[in-house]
């Protein structure tokens, strides 16, 4: 599987446990390389544990996973192919950022420094002060610099925007975007809200109640999901073709977000498209049904 | 890797240097003044035939001798400032993700930041043990206070650097076991005091069989000069101890008539006699290398528990 052609991150149901909980369960997802896949969950849907699986930092208690066809683990080869940004972006906090560059050239065989320094100069990012004086959006460029003078193929970043505000938010991810469209990366980052990934993303990888419940092309994912609405009905009357997601029911009428195997030809339903956030939300809401269901994984646009 | 070390640990081997400068310093001073006066002392008293006070020789050097005692603490410092905090601080700040997911293994990683603080608090253990052993040189000569009592026995000779290695060991391990700087410290303050307290007290007088020598009873006499004496009990014939006196019921008939000058040598010759158990003091190096090889295979255990769960365990 390795070389050129090995997708980006592939598992094959893979699942991690902490004693008797189950942190991931059951999780196979294939990205190939080139994209920008948001990694999408409710707080503890298993996003940490994917992302340090898949960075060597963690090791599975069932099934596989690789990164480029290479098994996460302990070797030059592997750690040279990939960058990490942990949650809370963990640097040395009394050193500076360039200190952290240049220990970076001391701790890589690859090492862009130039870049790097480039990016911080224009962020105005001052690369002297101990990061712990700088901000928090500062902190994140930091870290998301040091990721990317490893000259990776493979970007993983862990909730990168969570404590940010709206425009260092921003900031970072058009950083990001900027860093993506350059050469051969492919980035994972993982956020408990679409909202702040899908300008930058065209790949979802969504988790809920530790399974995966989506895996695919945002268009593709997209082109699957329709909201349908007719009278009142009993759900298991609906009508066949379709997953139903998530229903609500007033007196009157019957609503549902489905995921559709074929066309709908039954003219007393309503279908509409739906967007990206209102479909991440309905599987995030119906975890416990979909939990039990069979694997919903979609793939790569044919 | 190693300049990320020196990076992550260069103040606290400049605190540890000035310290050891210091220290140095203050003990070249005054070390040399008493060599000094020991030996205009060993000249006037071979000349008077009066060398038995050498003892009081130098009882009025309070402060600094208070200050080489306290050396004795130095390896539990090392451990606590240097060891726990070592892996623990990347834990609880997350940083060994970082460094983790650099081009370095792990297990590399962990060799050098492992083997350096080891390799330092061995050499600096062993230039603070050089150089109290010299300072105490005249000290030793004189034979007061006994080398193999606790408190001397630590802070000269090769045990201070197992101390000191031991320590950072010690501290790593609860580091890497916690993942909390204070916890990792607490543990390590408890389990060096207690363990150092244990040996000392109860291990370390039974390394090697004591020297027994019986006198006549109640005697003034007395280990050789310079011995750890363990026990000095005058005891009946069937092993009684008597040390506190004897009450008339308990002295043989045949003794009883005895004028007080003739008791001893009567009961001598019933099977009375004063027992002295001691520790000589040419054992102090033997003495020296066990107590200096447990330590450093304690150590060892420690520091393969640590890599044990830093490659074992997850991030």
């Amino acid at each position: 599987m390795s070389g050129q052609n090995a997708p980006a991150i592939q598992t094959t149901r893979l699942g991690k446990r902490y004693g008797s909980v189950w942190a991931l369960q059951d999780c196979s997802v294939s990205v190939p390389r080139g994209h920008v896949s948001a990694l999408v969950g409710p707080n503890g849907a298993g996003k940490t544990t994917l992302l340090k699986i898949l960075a060597g930092l963690s090791a599975p208690s069932t099934g596989e996973a690789a990164v480029l066809g290479r098994v996460p683990g302990q070797t030059g080869d592997f750690l040279d192919s990939i960058g990490y940004l942990a949650q809370d972006v963990p640097l040395y906090k009394r050193l500076s950022a360039e200190d952290h560059l240049r220990l970076g050239a001391h701790l890589n065989r690859r090492w862009d420094a130039s870049a790097a320094r480039g990016r911080l100069a224009a962020l105005r990012i001052p690369a002297d002060r101990p990061v712990a004086t700088l901000s928090g959006g500062q902190r994140a460029q930091v870290g998301l610099s040091l990721a990317l003078a490893k000259r990776p193929h493979v970007l993983l970043l862990d909730e990168p925007v969570a404590a940010l505000d709206p425009l260092a938010r921003r900031e970072f991810l058009a950083s990001l975007t900027e860093a993506a469209a350059d050469g051969d990366l492919s980035v994972i980052v993982s956020s408990h809200l679409l909202h702040d990934l899908e300008r930058v993303c065209d790949y979802l990888i969504l988790l809920a109640a530790s399974r995966t419940q989506l895996c695919g092309g945002i268009d593709d994912v997209l082109a699957a999901h329709r909201v349908m609405v007719g009278p009142r009905r009993d759900i298991a009357d609906a009508g066949r073709g379709f997953t139903v997601i998530k229903s609500t029911q007033t007196t009157r009428q019957t609503r549902l977000l489905v995921r559709l195997d074929r066309a709908v030809l039954d003219p007393s339903w309503a279908v509409t498209e739906v967007g990206l956030e209102d479909i991440v939300l309905a599987y995030m809401g119906e975890r416990s049904t979909l939990a039990a269901s069979p694997l919903t994984v979609i793939g790569p646009a044919r | 890797m190693n300049a990320l070390v020196w990076r992550l640990h260069r103040n606290q081997a400049y605190i540890a240097g000035a310290a050891l400068v210091a220290l140095g310093a203050l003990l070249l001073i005054t070390g040399v003044t008493m060599t000094r006066e020991y030996h205009a002392f060993l000249a006037s008293c071979a000349a008077a035939r009066s060398c038995g006070h050498a003892g009081q020789l130098f009882a009025g050097d309070g402060a600094v001798t208070s200050l080489v005692d306290a050396t004795m603490a130095v390896p539990l410092l090392f451990g606590l400032f240097w060891g726990a905090p070592l892996l623990a601080r990347e834990f609880e700040d997350g940083t060994h993700n970082l460094a983790w997911t650099q081009g370095v293994t792990r297990i590399r990683w962990l060799n050098h930041t492992v083997l350096w603080p080891l390799l330092a608090a061995a050499g600096w253990g062993a230039a603070m043990a050089a150089l109290v052993s010299w300072w105490r040189h005249p000290e030793n000569a004189v034979g007061a206070p006994v080398r193999l009592a606790t408190f001397t026995f630590d802070i000269q000779g090769i045990a201070p650097v197992a101390y000191a290695v031991f320590a950072v060991a010690l501290g790593i391990a609860a580091g890497a076991l916690f993942r909390r700087v204070l916890p990792a410290m607490a543990a390590t303050f408890t389990v060096f005091a207690g363990l150092r307290f244990l040996i000392a007290e109860y291990a370390r007088p039974h390394y090697l069989t004591p020297v027994s020598r019986s006198y006549p009873p109640f005697s003034d006499n007395a280990a050789p000069h310079g011995s750890l004496v363990l026990s000095n009990a005058t005891l009946g014939p069937r092993g009684q101890d008597y040390t506190a006196g004897l009450g008339f019921q308990q002295v043989p008939a045949a003794c009883r008539g005895n004028a007080t000058g003739q008791l001893n040598s009567c009961l001598a010759s019933h099977g009375f006699h004063t027992q002295i158990l001691y520790q000589p003091a040419s054992r102090f190096w033997a003495f020296q290398g066990i107590e200096a090889g447990t330590f450093v295979v304690l150590a060892a255990a420690l520091v393969a528990v640590a890599y044990r769960m830093v490659l074992a365990r997850d991030a």
